[in-house]
């Protein structure tokens, strides 16, 4: 089951670098489309492309990727907390803190420093609240969100170990409240009440998200009553994962129609968090998958997945804004700008990682991965 | 090798990546730092590698891993 986690960490990198090199093939095909044939500004003429569809399923099927790590850190909090001990040491929680915000502040700073090089100057209040709440770059929010888990753990330790099924209920229906904000702007509501309603609980608040950290707690303290569980409904959810990915999909094109807009930003809905659940317990009940293929240099990439985390998303940034200012024509083929972004997203930090790990810098590594 | 030795071994060259950090056996790798939520993932599969010995996962537990100490009587106990 651990090496299994492992390997549930790598699959999840991976699948974070496939979304946002799903993100930016949207951006390609229509806000960039005049780079590369005669089109207004923002042109919507590739929906329901080919191209278009294999980004929307791309899409859904990768979007179990940052649930994944925060049910694995609740796992460890679960192993950090022990059986004879009542709750997580909290010198074990700063420890975790300071170990995640280091990494998070250095490349938080040099991004928001990237920024003055370029003439964007904020108050100090501003990069404060840049730091605090993870926007120097999109995919940082994962990273005070973490944090407010690992400080809200000994509230949540103690019921997971004695009341794990009301724990977990509660945490669902905080979750299934969250994410019905978004739906009145997903079915295309414009009203300010509605827009204000959609930002309420933005992803960096522990509110948006609770459900899967303790789900990962709650595995952790009742791991071997789990596994007989699973052991007996394994194909159920396996069969719920196969089968909610296509219908994930269409979800989305129906809110698409009947919003009557012709893009929106995604959002996870509820039918995203089932397939969620079924991906996460199929992989904790099925042995087979520690043995795909590639699988120790997948769990390898799973073992530095926070310094990769960390780095992609500003690499994918500048990959996709150098393409765009030199290469445009590339733009108009996803079949091209897909692998040359999936392949720079993750071979870069993956090869700053091994440079640092190989050189006399390598005793900053932790400092600057994790 | 002893055990102790291999287990201190990985932890100072894969744990710690080079950082400069005196470890004594008995030393708690949660409080310190060293053992994280990829790191305990880390430390099972080299167990298994480096020894071929399988951790059940009912033993993947603070109280067998929280230094090299326990983990070393916990290898010895087990293997």
């Amino acid at each position: 089951m651990f090496k299994r986690l492992l390997l549930l960490n790598g699959i999840s990198v991976i699948c974070v670098i496939l979304f946002h090199a799903a993100g930016w093939g949207f951006v390609a095909m229509f806000s960039w489309a005049h780079q590369y044939m005669p089109a207004a500004a923002t042109d919507f003429d590739q929906l329901g492309s080919i191209a278009y569809y294999v980004l929307q399923t791309i899409e859904q099927l990768v979007v179990f990727a940052v649930p994944s790590f925060l049910f694995v850190s609740g796992f460890f909090v679960a192993f950090a907390t022990g059986r004879t001990h009542s709750n997580m040491a909290w010198a074990t929680i700063w420890a975790r803190i300071k170990k995640m915000a280091i990494p998070y502040l250095i490349w938080s700073g040099a991004l928001i420093f990237g920024l003055l090089l370029q003439g964007t100057i904020y108050s100090p209040d501003k990069y404060l609240k840049m730091l605090l709440t993870g926007q120097a770059n999109p995919a940082y929010y994962y990273v005070p969100l973490l944090i407010q888990y690992y400080l809200l753990s000994p509230l949540i330790i103690p019921l997971a170990k004695k009341h794990w099924l009301p724990l977990l209920i509660v945490t669902g229906i905080i979750q299934i409240a969250v994410q019905l904000t978004y739906y009145p702007a997903i079915l295309g509501f414009d009203q300010p009440m509605v827009q204000t309603l959609s930002t309420l609980i933005p992803k960096w608040l522990f509110l948006s998200r609770l459900f899967w950290f303790t789900l990962g707690v709650v595995v952790g303290f009742h791991l071997t009553e789990l596994k007989l569980w699973l052991e007996r409904v394994k194909w159920v959810w396996l069969t719920l994962a196969v089968v909610l990915l296509p219908l994930g999909v269409l979800e989305w094109e129906f809110y698409l129609h009947i919003s009557g807009q012709q893009w929106m930003d995604p959002r996870e809905t509820l039918l995203d968090s089932v397939y969620t659940l079924a991906v996460i317990l199929s992989f904790l009940a099925f042995d087979q998958i520690a043995s795909i293929p590639f699988s120790k240099q997948i769990a390898d990439l799973g073992s530095k997945s926070y310094g990769i985390y960390l780095i992609h998303s500003p690499v994918m940034t500048f990959a996709a804004r150098g393409i765009y200012h030199f290469a445009p024509a590339i733009l108009g083929y996803q079949i091209i700008f897909q692998p040359i972004m999936i392949i720079l997203g993750l071979g870069v930090p993956v090869i700053f990682m091994e440079i640092v790990n190989r050189s006399p810098a390598r005793r900053f590594y932790q400092y600057l991965f994790g | 090798m002893d055990t102790q030795t291999i287990l201190t071994d990985y932890v100072k060259e894969e744990l710690l990546k080079g950082r400069k950090m005196e470890i004594k056996p008995e030393d708690d790798l949660l409080s310190a730092g060293i053992l994280d939520s990829l790191g305990i993932l880390q430390m099972v599969a080299f167990i298994e590698d480096r020894f071929g010995y399988q951790v059940p996962d009912e033993d993947v537990v603070f109280e067998n891993f929280v230094s090299i100490e326990a983990l070393t009587n916990y290898l010895k106990a087990n293997q």
